[in-house]
């Protein structure tokens, strides 16, 4: 009985498979049975002879060409459960299209699609106030320069041709905003002072608007064509009374502009509010000592015909 | 690599626990010293394995690489040494290799990413052996990465034979006799006693492998050996 169980046994004992127990039985009934002493080592040398077929380590040249094509296999193989990877980790999805050369070409058309974008073109009917095509207002940083500014013989209708990344070309009244808004920016920054010239002589007929008259005032403050100061004179001069700043801007022209017309005209522009105490120094000092002879004789005139404060 | 060394064949955890080799005649089967010392490289290197198996779900191939390094040589070993043909044991390394990344999403660390990797391997081994079997095949011969027939047996090197070539002569007729019994098992058999004699699993894990209980492993392996002594009685 005993040596039946070593014998079921005996192959777990070479294997070391037996628990601790068992395997002390085992040995305390082997150090006294000669029969299972025999078994044991009949079953270790065979053991032994199975070991006569090595198993061998797989050479590197075999491990390398696994390697080489499982990568090769990994790049078309998908993972499974995407659907759950893409819910939970949409990090991870986001990591394998980030350098997909699709998305970069859909990117560059969308931009390239938003540039077409900002073309645009202004209509508007004849005569009237009416737009015909809202079209909305460029930003001035997109405007590189105005080519042209004509207004049709009586009417009120003005065309303005104009840069952008291509020239472009609005339509419309002097009421409408679209319109007034190149024309500022063509007052204030075009190198063409023929476009100056025609773009305020424009504005002078929209003096009521702030924005306006702070474009002649600025025109003829800072710009460099006489013609175009002088068509700022006239449309300011009609404010001269109600604007103080209208007023100072012409008395600026009047001291320091280079072109005596403009002064002679600022002077002109001046009588009405020659009264105010700003305009009289100046007209003191013009009066006194100024090298132009006509300012200076009507600079007297002028004083003289000031009512004489009690 | 000693004879007294720890030896962690199969990964920490639910599924197995380290072995203690107490002595090589002991231990029986393993009596390659560069095996034990493979085995026991592998044993720190499973230590990230469940960062690098987290990586791996979370889509990151080169985590899932890292991961095929480490078992790589393991599988090859025992899928050349089952074959007896390095490309098949090339197709079964590329097949569950792929088959472990696609479906690496599914592993709930409920055992130790050795063991399943190794069911995977073994599944598909049993795989061969069964159309094996079918085809009849009674030569131990193979076809080499070139395409080119050979006998498996030549291939056994010569190590310990030295230069006597009637001894190397015997033993080349030796392996041969063992493989053709081994042949003779079946597939199932085959592979418990692959796994628990040329590459030193415990039974516990041998079972947890091929999705049985260890006593059925017991059981396989006290057949296959009665087996493999019946046919090569007349050797002793």
């Amino acid at each position: 009985m005993k040596c039946e169980w070593v014998k079921e046994n005996i192959l777990l004992y070479v294997y070391n498979e037996l628990a601790d127990d068992a395997r002390y039985e085992l040995e305390q009934h082997l150090a006294r049975c000669a029969n299972c002493t025999t078994e044991l080592k009949t079953t270790r040398s065979f053991h032994a002879m199975l070991s006569e077929l090595p198993v061998e380590e797989p050479s590197p040249n075999l491990v390398a060409a696994s390697r080489m094509r499982l990568q090769e296999g990994l790049e078309t193989a998908t993972q499974g459960r995407f659907w759950h990877r893409l819910i939970f980790d949409p990090a991870a999805w986001l990591r394998q299209v980030r350098f997909a050369p699709a998305l970069a070409a859909a990117i560059f058309m969308l931009g390239f699609a938003g540039g077409i974008g900002t073309t645009y073109k202004v209509l508007s009917g004849n005569g009237g106030a009416s737009i015909a095509a809202p079209v909305s207002a460029p930003a001035e940083s997109s405007i590189t320069g105005i080519q042209s500014i004509t207004q049709d013989p009586g009417s009120n209708h003005i065309s303005i041709k104009y840069n952008t990344v291509s020239t472009q070309e609005a339509q419309g009244s002097l009421n409408d905003q679209r319109i007034q808004q190149l024309l500022l920016f063509a007052a204030r920054n075009n190198y063409n002072s023929g476009v100056r010239m025609d773009s305020v002589d424009l504005l002078t007929q929209e003096p009521n608007n702030t924005h306006v008259r702070e474009a002649l005032m600025y025109a003829l403050r800072y710009d460099s064509n006489p013609g175009v100061r002088l068509k700022a004179l006239d449309g300011l001069g009609a404010y001269v009374k109600s604007d103080p700043r209208v007023r100072d801007a012409l008395l600026e022209a009047l001291v320091q502009d280079s072109n005596p017309g403009a002064r002679t005209e600022a002077l002109h522009l001046l009588e009405p509010v020659r009264g105010d105490s700003s305009v009289r120094s100046v007209l003191q000092k013009l009066a006194d000592s100024d090298q132009n002879q006509y300012i200076r004789s009507q600079a007297r005139i002028m004083l003289a015909q000031l009512p004489e404060f009690d | 690599m000693p004879a007294g060394a720890w030896v962690v064949p199969f990964a920490v955890g639910e599924c197995s626990h380290p072995v203690r080799r107490d002595s090589r005649k002991e231990a029986g089967g393993i009596q390659d010293p560069q095996l034990w010392g493979a085995m026991t490289g592998q044993a720190s290197e499973r230590i990230d394995d469940t960062l690098l198996v987290r990586e791996a779900q979370r889509g990151n191939r080169a985590a899932f690489e890292e991961l095929v390094r480490h078992y790589d040589q393991a599988v090859l070993r025992l899928a050349v040494h089952l074959t007896g043909s390095e490309p098949e044991a090339q197709d079964v390394y590329q097949e569950a290799f792929l088959k472990a990344y696609k479906s690496i999403g599914n592993f709930r660390f409920e055992c130790s990413f050795y063991t399943w990797i190794y069911r995977i391997v073994t599944n598909l081994c049993l795989d061969h052996l069964r159309k094996r079997q079918v085809r009849k095949e009674d030569a131990p011969v193979a076809t080499d990465a070139a395409g080119e027939q050979y006998d498996v047996l030549d291939q056994v090197p010569d190590g310990r034979s030295g230069a006597n070539p009637e001894r190397d002569l015997m033993r080349r007729e030796l392996a041969k006799r063992i493989t053709r019994a081994l042949e003779k098992l079946t597939p199932r058999e085959r592979m418990v006693f692959e796994l628990k004699h040329y590459h030193g699993l415990k039974l516990r894990t041998v079972g947890e492998v091929l999705n049985t209980t260890e006593e059925t492993a017991k059981n396989t392996l006290f057949r296959a050996t009665q087996k493999l002594r019946g046919a090569l009685a007349d050797m002793r």
